[in-house]
C-alpha cells in the first residue's frame, strides 16, 4: 500500500520529543485541572492565554541556545509567535527550505511560518519559502483532512503572493487559479459538512487537521467571506467537540482513532483541544505535537461562551443525535458516501456513543463504546466495547485506489500495526450492526464463513474493579462511578492483551486489560450502563440487570429482545431496523444535529448552538454568526 | 527488504546483481526505444516528509542505467508522450494529471480539484490532441492537449465506474477501452458514449492490444482472471489456464515475438506464454516465495522481460522468466509502469 495513506504524523511528532522535555510541560504532568466552569469571561480569557503561552514557552524552549539552526518548524513557529529570535529563525527557515517536505503536513506549518514571519523573517527567508512553493510539487493526499490542510495552505499562500503567473507556483497555475481552485474545494467541503455531515467525524487526532486550517482561514484570509467561513467552521468543529466530550475526553464513536487512544481515551490530540479551549482536561505529551500550530495563532480566536459551557457546564443527562457520513467510497459500494447515524448519551458519570455499524473508514473507525469519567484520565483505560476484527482487501479497496494485495501488508508498516491482527480492537466491520437506546447498546454480528478473523473481540479494561463473570451470563464491573453490565451472546474466553509501545515498530508490551474472544459467526454483545448513585450497591445493580427480560436467538439470524434498565423494550434483528417499544427506528428522519445543545436540519447549512439562554447560530447560507441571549 | 536481500544473496552475485550497463553492453545494436519507468522508491516516505529518495519517472540512459528525471514525486503511475512532440507529456499521479511541454523539465497540475488519484493515461495516436484519463470515479478527456479536462462518462454506470486502466485502439481514432470496476467499457466515438463489452465483478486491472495483431486484446482482472478477445475487443473469453481466485495485475506483449506475452500477479507471480496463448507457464523460480509481482514489461528492442516486486526490486530476465536477476539501482522500488517510446528519428 502506498505510504500516502499514512498521515498519522501526529504520533511521530509526539514520540519525537524526549522524556526530559516532558518535564517542562506543567499542564501535562501537573495536577488534574478543575472541571468546573469559570464564570467570569475575563478570567476564562486570561486562563486561555496562559495555556497558549504555556505551549509557546515549552516549544520555543526546545531550541538549544548554542545551536545555530533550528530544525523543528514547530519551534520556529513558537518563536515567531513570541516574536523572538527572528534572526536565527530566518537562518533556519532558509536551511529548511532547501529540503522542503511534500504534502499538506509540510504545507500548513510552512504557511504558518510565512504568515507569522511577516515583519520578522528576513527577505531572504521569506524568499526561500516562496521558492520552495515554486519548485517543490506538493502532494494533495487522499483524505479530507489532507485536502483541508492542502487547500487552506494553497489558498492563504496564493493570497499572500497574489497576481503571480503559473510559473511561480509548483502547481503550474497562477495565483488566481490556485485561489479559485482552493476556494471552490473548501466551500465544497463546508457544504458537505453542513448539509449531510462531516466525513472524518469526531476524530481523536485528526481534529487538529481540521481545526488548525480553519483557524488559519479565520485569522489570515484576506477575503472576508472566507475568513468568516473559517471562523464558522472552527466554531462548528469545536461545538461538536464540546458536545461529544466527557470532562474533556473524546469518546466513541470516532471516524478515526488509533490503537492507543481507543482504550486510553484521553491520550489523543483531541484532549489538547479540550485543554486549550475548555481547560477541563490535561493536554497530552508535547501538547499533542501538532498543538503548537494551533496555539501559535489561537489568541486571534475567542471561543464562544455557549460552546465553552456545553463542554463544561452540564446539569442534565442528554441525548445528541447527529448525521455524519463515511469517507468517500470509490468502489465496492452502492453509494459514494454512506450516512452515519450517530447517537450520544451523556451523563455526568459516563457517556455512551455509537453509530449503526458498517465501515465509516477503512482502518481506524471505532463504532461504539461506553466510556466512564475518572478523576484523572491519564493512563486510564476507561472504556468498554466489542467489535469484529475484520481484515479485508475488498473493504480497503472501497476507500483506497489501490490494487488489492499490497494494502494489508503495507498498512501494518505504516503506523497502523494492528490492522491485520486477530486481537485488534480498532476498526469497523460490514458484519456489525449496532443500536443504542440511552445507556443500552446492542451490537449484533453475522460474520460469513470464510471471513478472515471470524470472531468478535470485547475490550475488558484492566481498570475495571469488581469484574465478575456471573452465572446468569452477564459480566459485571465498575468503572469510576459507573456500573457496567456486559452480556456476550455466545460462548467466549478471556485472553490477556498486549498493548502497542510503538505504532511504527509494532512493538508490544503486556497490558492488564483482557480481550473477550467469542469465536462464533452469529454473535452479539449487550452493554448496559448505570450510575453508581442509582443503586444501593453493586449487588443491587447486578440484581436489577439479572431481572431484565432478555431473549436471544442467534441462528439463522441474530435477534435480541431486551428490556433495558430504562424500561424500554428493544428488539434488534441483524439486517432489520431496530424496534423500540414497538416502533421502528426511522433513520431517514435523522437530523444533522438534534439535541439540547446542537440542532441543525439536514441540508440546512445552519447550526444552532444553545446552552441555557445563550444561543449562537452559524448560518452558511448568509455567512452570518448570530448571538443572542434568550429572555 | 529482507526478501530481496535474501533473494540477491541466494544468487551468484557476480552474475545476478547486475546493473543495466552490462545488460546494455550485451545488446548488439542500440535500442530503438527509450524505456521509462514510473517508479516509487519510498524508503518509508510519508506525506509531508522530505523526499529522501527519487521517485516518479526514470529513463534508461545511453549506458543502460536508469536515471531519474523530471519532478521527484511519489506515486507517478504512468506517463504518456505525444507522438508528434515528445516534449509534451502527461503523467498520472495522486494529484491527478501532471503535464509538461518541455520534456519533463517543468510540470504543472492539469486537472481541477474534483479529479484526483488518476490511475492511467493514454493518448490517441490518431488524434494526439485527445488524451484519456482513468479516474477512480470515471473517465476524463482532453481534446485540447490538456488545456481542459472534461468528464466523458455517458454509458458508464453511476457506481462501478472506478477506472483502473484506459487504452486506445491504435487502428481507429476515438476507439477506447476503459477497464472499470463493473467491467470493460468501449467507446467508438471518443468517449462521447460508452457501452459495456465485458462484465466484471471486481476491477479490471489492465487492457492491452497486441502489437502484432490489432484484433488481439488481453485484459487482466481482479476476479475474472485473464480475458482474451480476438475480435478487437467486441467479445471476451476467459483464459482457462490462468487461475481466478486471486488478482492478475497486468499483461505485456512481446513486440519482438508474436507468440510471447507475460502476466503479473501478486499471489501467482509471473506467467508467460510462448505459443500465442495456447499454454501459460509459471516463471517464479528465483522470485520470492510470496512473489509480490506487481508489474511486468517487455523490452521491445530485445524481448527482455522485466518484473517489479512491490517495494523490493526490479528484476530482469533474458530467457523470458526462466531465470531472473536484480537491477541494483532499483532496489526497494515499485515500478507502476514500463513505458516504451520509439526513439525520435535522428
Amino acid at each position: 500500500m502506498k505510504t500516502k495513506f499514512l498521515s498519522l504524523a501526529v504520533l511521530s511528532a509526539v514520540v519525537g520529543f524526549s522524556a526530559a522535555s516532558l518535564t517542562a510541560q506543567p499542564s501535562f504532568s501537573g495536577p488534574m485541572p478543575s472541571t468546573k466552569p469559570v464564570q467570569r469571561a475575563d478570567l476564562r480569557r486570561a486562563a486561555y492565554f496562559d495555556r497558549i503561552d504555556e505551549v509557546l514557552t515549552w516549544r520555543a524552549g526546545l531550541a538549544k541556545p548554542g545551536d545555530p539552526l533550528i530544525t523543528d518548524m514547530g519551534v520556529i513557529v513558537a518563536k515567531l509567535a513570541r516574536r523572538e529570535d527572528a534572526e536565527r529563525c530566518s537562518r533556519s527557515v532558509i536551511a529548511l527550505m532547501k529540503e522542503p517536505g511534500s504534502g499538506p503536513f509540510w504545507m500548513f506549518p510552512t504557511t504558518c511560518i510565512a504568515y507569522l514571519g511577516r515583519g520578522q523573517l528576513t527577505p531572504e527567508a521569506q524568499a526561500a519559502i516562496r521558492t520552495a512553493w515554486r519548485t517543490t510539487l506538493q502532494l494533495r493526499g487522499d483524505t479530507e483532512n489532507h485536502w483541508a490542510m492542502y487547500y487552506t495552505s494553497l489558498y492563504l499562500m496564493s493570497e499572500l503572493y497574489p497576481d503571480e503567473p503559473p510559473g511561480a507556483w509548483y502547481s503550474g497555475k497562477s495565483s488566481a487559479a490556485n485561489l479559485a481552485e482552493a476556494r471552490e474545494y473548501l466551500i465544497h467541503w463546508m457544504d458537505l459538512a453542513t448539509t449531510i455531515g462531516q466525513g472524518e467525524f469526531n476524530p481523536t487526532h485528526y481534529i487538529g487537521e481540521y481545526a488548525i486550517p480553519m483557524l488559519y482561514l479565520a485569522t489570515w484570509a484576506k477575503n472576508p467571506a472566507m475568513r468568516v467561513r473559517g471562523h464558522m467552521m472552527l466554531d462548528w468543529l469545536l461545538a461538536d467537540h464540546a458536545s461529544t466530550t466527557l470532562r474533556g475526553v473524546l469518546r466513541g464513536p470516532n471516524a478515526r482513532t488509533d490503537d492507543t487512544s481507543l482504550v486510553e481515551r484521553w491520550n489523543a490530540l483531541a484532549s489538547f483541544f479540550s485543554w486549550i479551549m475548555f481547560g477541563n482536561t490535561p493536554p497530552t505529551a508535547a501538547y499533542g505535537g501538532w498543538g503548537i500550530y494551533f496555539a501559535a495563532v489561537a489568541k486571534d480566536y475567542e471561543l464562544p461562551e455557549v460552546i465553552y459551557r456545553i463542554a463544561t457546564d452540564r446539569d442534565a443527562d442528554y441525548v445528541q443525535r447527529d448525521l455524519k457520513r463515511t469517507r468517500r467510497r470509490w468502489r465496492n459500494s452502492d453509494v459514494s458516501m454512506a450516512p452515519i447515524y450517530k447517537t450520544s448519551y451523556m451523563r455526568a458519570d459516563y457517556a455512551v456513543g455509537s453509530y449503526q455499524g458498517g465501515i465509516s473508514d477503512p482502518i481506524q473507525a471505532h463504532v461504539w463504546d461506553v466510556t466512564w469519567a475518572v478523576a484523572d484520565p491519564r493512563g486510564v483505560h476507561n472504556t468498554m466495547f466489542s467489535m469484529h476484527p475484520i481484515s479485508s482487501a475488498y473493504d480497503m479497496q472501497m476507500y483506497f485506489t489501490e490494487l488489492p494485495d499490497q494494502m494489508i501488508k503495507g498498512v501494518a508498516k505504516e503506523g497502523k500495526p494492528s490492522y491485520d491482527t486477530p486481537d485488534k480492537l480498532l476498526g469497523s466491520s460490514r458484519f456489525e450492526q449496532v443500536f443504542q437506546d440511552l445507556d443500552t447498546v446492542i451490537a449484533l454480528y453475522a460474520i460469513p464463513p470464510g471471513t478472515r478473523f471470524p470472531h468478535i473481540n470485547g475490550f475488558i479494561s484492566g481498570d475495571l474493579v469488581g469484574l465478575t463473570q456471573d452465572g446468569s451470563g452477564w459480566i459485571f464491573a465498575r468503572g469510576g462511578d459507573t456500573y457496567l453490565a456486559y452480556r456476550p451472546l455466545a460462548p467466549h474466553t478471556m485472553e490477556p492483551m498486549m498493548k502497542y509501545k510503538s505504532m511504527w515498530t509494532g512493538e508490544r508490551t503486556a497490558s492488564t486489560d483482557q480481550r473477550l474472544v467469542s469465536p462464533h459467526l452469529n454473535n452479539g454483545t449487550i452493554v448496559q450502563a448505570a450510575s453508581v448513585s442509582e443503586f444501593k450497591d453493586f449487588a443491587a445493580f447486578q440484581t436489577a440487570i439479572r431481572a431484565l427480560p432478555l431473549k436471544v436467538k442467534l441462528d439463522p439470524t441474530p435477534t435480541v429482545t431486551f428490556k433495558t434498565l430504562r424500561g424500554k423494550t428493544v428488539t434488534c434483528t441483524y439486517g432489520a431496523a431496530p424496534v423500540v417499544d414497538g416502533k421502528k427506528i426511522d433513520y431517514a428522519a435523522w437530523k444533522l444535529f438534534q439535541g439540547p445543545y446542537l440542532n441543525a436540519e439536514r441540508d440546512s447549512r445552519r447550526l444552532t448552538i444553545t446552552h441555557g439562554a445563550l444561543e449562537r447560530v452559524l448560518d452558511f447560507n448568509t455567512l452570518t454568526i448570530t448571538d443572542r441571549v434568550k429572555p | 527488504m529482507m526478501k530481496i536481500k535474501s533473494l540477491l544473496l541466494s544468487c551468484a552475485l557476480g552474475t545476478l546483481l547486475t546493473g543495466f550497463a552490462s545488460l546494455q553492453a550485451a545488446d548488439a545494436t542500440a535500442p530503438a526505444h527509450d524505456i521509462y519507468l514510473c517508479a516509487t522508491i519510498s524508503k518509508n516516505y510519508v506525506i509531508g516528509s522530505k523526499l529522501v529518495t527519487n521517485s516518479g519517472v526514470y529513463r534508461r540512459d545511453a549506458e543502460g542505467a536508469f536515471q531519474h528525471f523530471g519532478v521527484n514525486f511519489p506515486f507517478v503511475l504512468n506517463i504518456a508522450f505525444d507522438p508528434r512532440d515528445r516534449r509534451r507529456c502527461y503523467a498520472v499521479c495522486i494529484n491527478g494529471v501532471l503535464q509538461s511541454t518541455d520534456g519533463g523539465v517543468t510540470w504543472g497540475i492539469g486537472n481541477s480539484w474534483d479529479m484526483t488519484e488518476a490511475k492511467d493515461v493514454c493518448i490517441d495516436p490518431n488524434l494526439p490532441d485527445h488524451v484519456y484519463l482513468a479516474l477512480p470515479d470515471g473517465v476524463a478527456v482532453t481534446t485540447d492537449r490538456g488545456a481542459t479536462w472534461v468528464r466523458q462518462e455517458k454509458g458508464l454506470p453511476e457506481r462501478g465506474k472506478y477506472t483502473q486502466t484506459i487504452r486506445v485502439d491504435r487502428t481507429k481514432a476515438g476507439r477506447v477501452f476503459a477497464g472499470c470496476e463493473a467491467g470493460i467499457y468501449l467507446t467508438e466515438n471518443g468517449a462521447k458514449s460508452w457501452c459495456r463489452v465485458f462484465p466484471a465483478s471486481q476491477t479490471v486491472t489492465d487492457i492491452q492490444q497486441s502489437p502484432h495483431d490489432p484484433k488481439l486484446w488481453y485484459a487482466t482482472t481482479q476476479a475474472e482472471g485473464l480475458q482474451v478477445s480476438r475480435d478487437g475487443g467486441a467479445t471476451w473469453r476467459k483464459v482457462a489456464a490462468i487461475p481466478t481466485a486471486e488478482a492478475i495485475y497486468n499483461i505485456a506483449f512481446d513486440p519482438t515475438d508474436a507468440r510471447r506475452a507475460a502476466i503479473s500477479s501478486w499471489v501467482y507471480g509471473v506467467f508467460t506464454t510462448e505459443d500465442g496463448g495456447q499454454t501459460w507457464v509459471e516463471r517464479n523460480v528465483g522470485l520470492p516465495a510470496d512473489h509480490t509481482a506487481f508489474r511486468v514489461g517487455i523490452d521491445p528492442g530485445n524481448g527482455r522481460l522485466f518484473v517489479s516486486l512491490y517495494r523490493e526490486a526490479m528484476l530482469t530476465s533474458d530467457d523470458f522468466g526462466r531465470s531472473w536477476r536484480g537491477v541494483a539501482s532499483l532496489e526497494g522500488a515499485t515500478v507502476y509502469n514500463y513505458v516504451f517510446v520509439p526513439k525520435p528519428a535522428p
